[in-house]
């Protein structure tokens, strides 16, 4: 990454990410640990307070993702996924477990759930970061956020129209514009 | 397993970032364990989530997050997260359900309608999902309904034919609110499969009206 803001020192690239992971992995590596800590910790709590999570409990599950991190390290694989694709993994399994918590109370933490299959990759996994990238940054503002928005919250596309104070045509049709440009832009890269 | 029909992108992107519904998400996990094309639609979803999470702006964090942390893996040691649990298929009818189901409560079948029956599925900690099998013989309609919002249905077993064409195992029907279909099970045998609504579902015939006490609507 080049022409970073000044004083913004924390921005770190997708190589360094890597090379901060495979260090906890292989020689649980502390200062190594707090690197990523710093990166995606305030990234993750920004993630889970959009879906709508109290300041206390981003924070508490922000603390969980990383102790997760720091425990499966060594099942991270390079070749498969960025880093950022990895945590967000992880963050996302917890989120679930949480929001299943929250409709249970008796239920008690525990290994999450979900995890789509593993099966050979098709794509190289820089390839297709790379990818993703450029169709989110091909996609309008308000494309973008719909999108976002669809990472961020639980919510039917009604429930999206009432939050954005739009009509329910215009969340299908934003959806669907945004979803074919992605798609679009996905396909003309393989 | 010759996969034709699959879930709209939009599907598999909310399935990927998580925030699909407990319900849908088992239905829309049946079909990317049997389709490789949605497999690696999902991980594109994910990568999209990672791309996504780093772009997100950082809040700040409490001052001793990291060290409260580090504290508690101290505590603990370094210990790996527990494996997965590969318990036994589930069966029924002779019939092997989608793994996506483990952990759920199969309900016995309940007669609904000539040659139709259905099991309400209990999802764990999530009461609320609309998440049935329904089994229908050769020949029949499936309950005749709109639905308010999405609905998601993949087929185990047998197949069916609506206006949107012919419906075989691994096949999975994604389905907005403006969608009136009637799918009839194919003559060479009973039909099972696996649905999830978002949102209400509401009953234009009869048999249907007699569904929504089941569904608690």
């Amino acid at each position: 990454m080049t022409n970073r803001e000044e004083g913004e020192s924390l921005y770190l690239t997708a190589e360094v990410l890597e090379k901060l992971l495979v260090a906890v992995a292989t020689r649980q590596d502390r200062d190594a640990f707090g690197s990523l800590f710093g990166h995606f910790g305030p990234r993750i709590k920004t993630f889970f307070r959009r879906g709508g999570m109290s300041p206390e409990m981003a924070e508490e599950l922000v603390q969980e993702t990383m102790l997760r991190v720091w425990r499966k390290a060594s099942h991270y694989d390079p070749g498969r996924a960025a880093v950022s694709t990895w945590i967000f993994t992880i963050a996302r399994n917890l989120r679930i477990d949480f929001n299943r918590r929250q409709r249970d109370p008796s239920l008690l933490p525990s290994d999450p759930v979900d995890v789509p299959p593993s099966i050979e990759d098709e794509l190289l996994a820089a390839e297709r970061d790379e990818n993703v990238r450029l169709a989110l940054a091909k996609l309008s503002p308000e494309q973008q956020a719909i999108i976002r928005l669809s990472y961020y919250i639980e919510k039917s596309q009604t429930e999206i129209a009432s939050e954005l104070g739009i009509p329910l045509g215009t969340v299908k049709s934003r959806i669907r514009l945004a979803m074919n440009r992605l798609r679009a832009v996905l396909d003309e890269d393989q | 397993m010759t996969i034709t029909h699959h879930p709209t992108d939009e599907t598999l992107m909310r399935y990927a970032a998580g925030t699909i519904g407990a319900g849908p998400a088992i239905v829309v996990g049946a079909h990317v364990s049997a389709c490789p094309h949605c497999a690696e639609a999902v991980r594109t979803f994910e990568a999209l989530g990672g791309a996504i999470l780093e772009q997100t702006e950082p809040t700040a964090l409490s001052a001793d997050a990291l060290a409260k942390t580090l504290a508690r893996i101290d505590a603990e040691g370094k210990r790996e997260a527990s494996g997965d649990n590969h318990s036994q298929p589930i069966v029924i009818d002779g019939v092997r359900l989608p793994d996506t189901l483990k952990g759920c409560e199969i309900r016995r079948w309940r007669w609904i309608g000539p040659g139709i029956h259905m099991s309400r599925v209990g999802v764990p900690h999530d009461p609320e999902a609309n998440l049935i099998l329904l089994k229908v013989g050769p020949g029949r309609a499936l309950p005749d309904h709109g639905h308010v919002g999405t609905e998601l249905t993949y087929i185990v077993s047998g197949s069916y034919t609506d206006a949107l064409g012919q419906f075989t195992p691994g096949d999975i029907a994604d389905v907005d609110e403006h969608v009136e279909h009637q799918p009839i099970v194919d003559r060479d045998g009973e039909c099972i499969c696996l649905a999830a609504v978002e949102g209400k579902m509401r009953f234009n015939s009869l048999i249907g009206r007699m569904l929504q006490p089941i569904f608690g609507i």
